[in-house]
């Protein structure tokens, strides 16, 4: 099974930890299912082009986090995502992005008004294109 | 994590006519793929012939799969492990691929001639050919297949890509891959190709002037040091110990190559300095530090 995740070798932040990140947010979103079976070890890190070392990590430390299951001899398969924990990380994941963009504005000096007025502009702009391409 | 070892090399030293080799302490845990890497004549395939019992060490002592053995491997380790040399042995010269795999058969107890088949068919090996009137790919592609048909639990590979052109080498990366599906085959392959590096390796055991510098996770290295170029007078920021090298690149900036990362935010934060352009080295150029001296620093 090919799983999406992209690795930025730039990046400051780790190879597990990107790989992490990536894995967690496909499961919680529900992009991968519950029961589904993933690669084993060293099939995930020959497509990863990194190490079992690495991927071993991940899964140890998703099973943790109680989103993965290993069953003994059949492989490592996406445990059941409750329904209070799935809509906590999208809230997180927004809240997150929208941090963000308040501190880029406060590095640029941008005035509490200005930002308000922008942002409501964007969501304005936004949803309504996403309207128009339901219709 | 306590890992059965595949291989254990305790103070190892071997002397040759130009150079000694040695001491070498190392551990190979099963299961892993591990890479030899180094310039030409840093001690690699000495290390790897020693491993086959084709070379006894001076000094120290080789477990294999935790027993040692004085004289020559026993048959019941022996069988466990698959060579592929860098130049071919001349015995197997006159006879077909045909006759060396049956030969070999053997001695292989776990020899799985189906396999042999079909990866002889797969990488289109003449089967009725003297395998000295074979090209070197063709000769190669032959040991491969039968390295793998023998079902390795230890695999030993001196410069696989030698003399493979590029589609045929992504084939049999592929075939390795394969292989390791079982999780505790262990391949150990010298190389210097960087690129056979990052798509097979676990561990990255780096050779110079006969030592061994040291053993790595393949993936610490990513993101382990950074080129930057920055603006302004650096001033005490050169007696840090972080900084690696500093280069003047133009009026009032330079180039340089740091370990860590934080240490580049910290650059970021001072007034004084404006940096420019950040970007992470390659594998390459994380060894080539390392050779000269820079060991990487791990997150």
């Amino acid at each position: 099974m090919w799983i999406p995740i992209q690795i930025n070798e730039n990046s400051a932040e780790p190879l597990y930890f990107q790989i992490e990140t990536q894995l967690r947010s496909l499961i919680v979103s529900g992009q991968i299912e519950e029961g589904t079976l993933l690669p084993s070890i060293r099939e995930f890190a020959s497509s990863l082009k990194c190490s079992v070392i690495t991927v071993r990590r991940v899964y140890q430390d998703l099973e943790n986090e109680g989103l993965l299951l290993t069953k003994q001899g059949t492989g490592t398969f996406v445990a059941r995502v409750g329904h209070s924990e799935r809509s906590e990380y999208r809230r997180m994941v927004v809240q997150e992005a929208v941090e963000a963009a308040v501190d880029a504005g406060l590095s640029v000096q941008y005035s509490e008004e200005e930002l308000k007025a922008l942002f409501l502009e964007i969501i304005k702009n936004k949803y309504r294109s996403q309207a128009g391409e339901g219709s | 994590m306590n890992e059965a070892l595949a291989l254990e090399l305790k103070d190892i030293v071997k002397k040759r006519r130009r150079k000694t080799i040695g001491p070498i302490n190392l551990q190979i845990p099963q299961g892993y793929i591990v890479a030899l890497v180094g310039t030409n004549g840093s001690g690699k395939s000495t290390i790897l012939h020693m491993l086959t019992r084709s070379l006894i060490p001076d000094e120290g002592e080789i477990k294999w799969f935790g027993e040692k053995s004085a004289g020559d491997l026993p048959q019941e380790i022996r069988s466990k492990m698959a060579y592929v040399s860098e130049n071919p042995v001349a015995e197997e010269n006159y006879q077909t691929a045909e006759q060396a795999a049956s030969f070999r058969a053997h001695w292989y107890p776990s020899w799985d001639q189906k396999k042999f088949e079909r990866l002889m068919t797969h990488f289109e090996v003449p089967r009725n050919e003297r395998l000295s009137r074979m090209s070197k790919g063709e000769r190669r592609k032959f040991e491969v297949a039968a390295a793998l048909a023998t079902s390795p639990k230890l695999l030993i590979l001196d410069e696989l890509s030698s003399g493979l052109d590029p589609f045929v080498w992504k084939d049999m990366l592929e075939e390795l891959q394969e292989s390791m599906m079982g999780e505790d085959v262990t391949i150990i392959m010298a190389t210097h190709i960087v690129e056979e590096v990052k798509r097979l390796a676990d561990y990255i055991v780096l050779v110079h002037q006969g030592k061994v510098l040291g053993m790595v996770e393949k993936d610490l290295l990513y993101g382990s040091c950074y080129e930057a170029w920055v603006a302004g007078d650096l001033g005490e920021w050169k007696g840090r110990p972080e900084l690696i090298r500093c280069d003047e690149d133009g009026p009032s900036m330079h180039k340089l190559i740091v370990r860590n990362e934080a240490f580049i935010s910290e650059l970021q934060q001072s007034k004084d300095l404006q940096v420019k352009r950040t970007r992470a080295l390659e594998l390459e150029e994380v060894l080539e530090l390392w050779i000269q001296g820079y060991a990487p620093e791990y997150k």
